[in-house]
């Protein structure tokens, strides 16, 4: 059994996206740059802006903060986001998500130029990549996609289980395998017999967001998982309660049965981030019509 | 599970044509006196003798629901770009209600480019990105005719979509994915397989629901669905008879697959006169879309 090593992966797609940016530097004299748009004081975005911030100057890319009050007006939002739209220096926007109630989300999102919606939202890029045109594909499960081909390598014909069926991951992971001809099943709340189509399954890709929702014995003998979830759950050690990050899977049953398996954290999670900076690369070689790095698209 | 009659495991598409048609006709009455109901635009570009038979059922269904229909035919030698901007005319005409590509065009226009100039509202193909966007995130008002056909008279047997387990065999981007993704929408889980699929009897006999397009005459036999199973028969294939005349049947062995399967659609008979009407259900769709848009007033 292997365990799925995101975190060097990760680390390894990110130099091969700083030679690139390094390179059309040098050629074109053209920085990629990134635009996050944070709205409000959620710890838990401000943590991942404050990383994708921190990645993208270590890659090499100018990275753009914005960062608005919790009660700002859709208005004033979408005003900010024409401005990127307009921006030459902007090669990828990326509007942090959950945003505040008031606001309509797909209409925010739907207002980003398609070929700088680095997160793959757009239902322009939805459908794009629907239709296996030329698209951003949202980056959790191009990551996911990326470690498969890592570690199944051909995926053609291969039996693969989605687990959720989220806007986010699961129908853009469903339609990602679909194009590997993979056969693919997406499974949901509504599904009756979960556990019997996993335990068929040579492929499993987990997102529902419930900590160890997936059992051991649900998993096939030589099966890859990759578990998508990250789930804080409070364990007790040695007498005191402590906070802990766990997955969709149960990792130590499922590891035994597993030919490769993704711990949490360090499996997916960094993956996502690289794959922004992929997007954002990608996007910025379309805008300038300079040749995209090859590994780095679907 | 419901079983019907053997007598009764046809579904009549035709009969769910006119029932879909009578409710469209209902809402074109009530609504030509208070917000304008356009026309239909049909756009052939050069020869298409094939695409006829088509058009006139087109015709004939929109004159049964009160809808106007032109018939456009352009030059084949008109360039890519004359044609998209004839298609944005349209788009900008609001006489205009919804337009149809008819399929084959010219070699040196680009389907696709086509399909993204015409505006998601007047898109009653849902052929638009932006539209198949839409159906991926689960707004499923305006899909691709014979996805939404086929999904129409699965509904019409009396099974309960939610938690259905359906296989789609057949993984084409106008047909498969998009019949995926609108029975996912209601709570079915839904697999696909296609080509690579190592062995869709395996998969296939353990659906409540199997829904077939590959385009391969008699793909479908009674060994590969499980008794009481519904079958929705999307193919159209041209074959030759014992006198030598052609006729046309669908993917599946109708007569062997109708002594096993609950339900079974017939070709001719079937998915095709549903789709047409799906088209008609399309164009209010579009009409309450537009309103709720602000174009049809003053």
């Amino acid at each position: 059994m292997k365990i799925i090593d995101g975190k060097a992966f990760s680390q390894t797609l990110r130099e091969k996206i700083k030679d690139h940016v390094t390179i059309i530097k040098k050629g074109a004299n053209i920085t990629p740059g990134l635009a996050v748009v944070l709205v409000g004081e959620d710890p838990a975005s401000q943590v991942y802006v404050k990383n994708k911030g921190i990645q993208t100057k270590n890659a090499g890319m100018n990275s753009f903060e914005h960062r608005l009050e919790e009660d700002v007006s859709e208005k004033v939002l979408l005003n900010l986001i024409q401005k990127l739209n307009l921006d030459p220096n902007v090669h990828g926007i990326l509007c942090q998500l959950p945003l505040p109630k008031h606001l309509n989300e797909n209409l925010v999102i739907n207002s980003i130029d398609p070929n700088k919606d680095v997160d793959g939202f757009h239902i322009s890029n939805v459908g794009l990549l629907n239709t296996g045109q030329k698209s951003m594909v949202p980056c959790t499960p191009l990551g996911c996609l990326m470690l498969l081909r890592e570690y199944v390598g051909n995926l053609s014909g291969k039996k693969a289980t989605v687990i959720g069926r989220s806007n986010i991951v699961g129908k853009p992971m469903f339609n990602l395998l679909l194009r590997e001809n993979c056969t693919v099943t997406v499974v949901h709340s509504k599904t009756k017999n979960i556990e019997e189509i996993c335990k068929s399954s040579d492929i499993l890709v987990a997102a529902v967001g419930r900590p160890k929702f997936v059992k051991g014995d649900w998993v096939k003998p030589g099966a890859v998982i990759i578990d998508v979830g990250i789930n804080r759950v409070s364990i007790t050690e040695n007498g005191t309660e402590k906070s802990k990050l766990v997955g969709d899977v149960d990792f130590e049953d499922a590891k035994e049965k597993a030919m490769a398996i993704t711990p949490v954290p360090g499996g997916v999670g960094p993956m996502t981030i690289a794959c922004l900076l992929a997007n954002t690369l990608v996007a910025c070689c379309r805008t300038h019509n300079l040749a995209e790095p090859q590994e780095l698209v679907l | 599970m419901l079983t019907p009659l053997l007598e009764n495991r046809f579904i009549d598409g035709r009969k769910v044509k006119d029932r879909i048609l009578h409710h469209v006709s209902e809402y074109v009455k009530v609504h030509t006196n208070n917000a304008m109901i356009g026309k239909l635009v049909s756009v052939t570009i050069g020869d298409t003798p094939e695409v006829d038979v088509y058009i006139r059922n087109q015709k004939k269904a929109a004159e049964k629901v009160g809808i106007r229909f032109e018939i456009c035919n352009w030059n084949s030698t008109a360039s890519q770009e004359e044609v998209k901007r004839k298609l944005q005319s349209l788009n900008d005409d609001q006489e205009v209600l919804g337009v149809i590509i008819q399929r084959p065009i010219p070699k040196h226009i680009n389907i696709r480019t086509l399909q993204s100039a015409i505006h998601p509202l007047k898109d009653i193909e849902g052929m638009n990105p932006a539209s198949i966007g839409n159906i991926v995130y689960s707004d499923i008002a305006m899909a691709p005719c014979t996805a939404a056909a086929s999904v129409e008279l699965l509904k019409e047997t009396g099974l309960t979509m939610k938690g259905l387990e359906v296989v789609m065999i057949g993984h084409s981007e106008i047909v498969g994915k998009p019949a995926a993704f609108l029975m996912m929408a209601e709570g079915a889980t839904v697999t696909v397989c296609h080509h690579m699929t190592r062995s869709v009897a395996m998969h296939s006999r353990r659906a409540d629901a199997v829904v077939v397009a590959v385009g391969k005459p008699n793909f479908l036999g009674p060994e590969m669905i499980k008794p009481g199973a519904a079958v929705i028969d999307i193919g159209i294939n041209q074959v030759l008879d014992a006198d030598g005349n052609t006729k046309i049947v669908g993917d599946c062995d109708t007569s062997a697959v109708k002594e096993v399967a609950g339900w079974v659609t017939p070709v001719p008979g079937g998915v095709g006169p549903v789709t047409v009407a799906m088209l008609m259900k399309n164009a209010i769709s579009a009409h309450q879309k537009q309103l709720k848009a602000g174009w049809l007033t003053g």
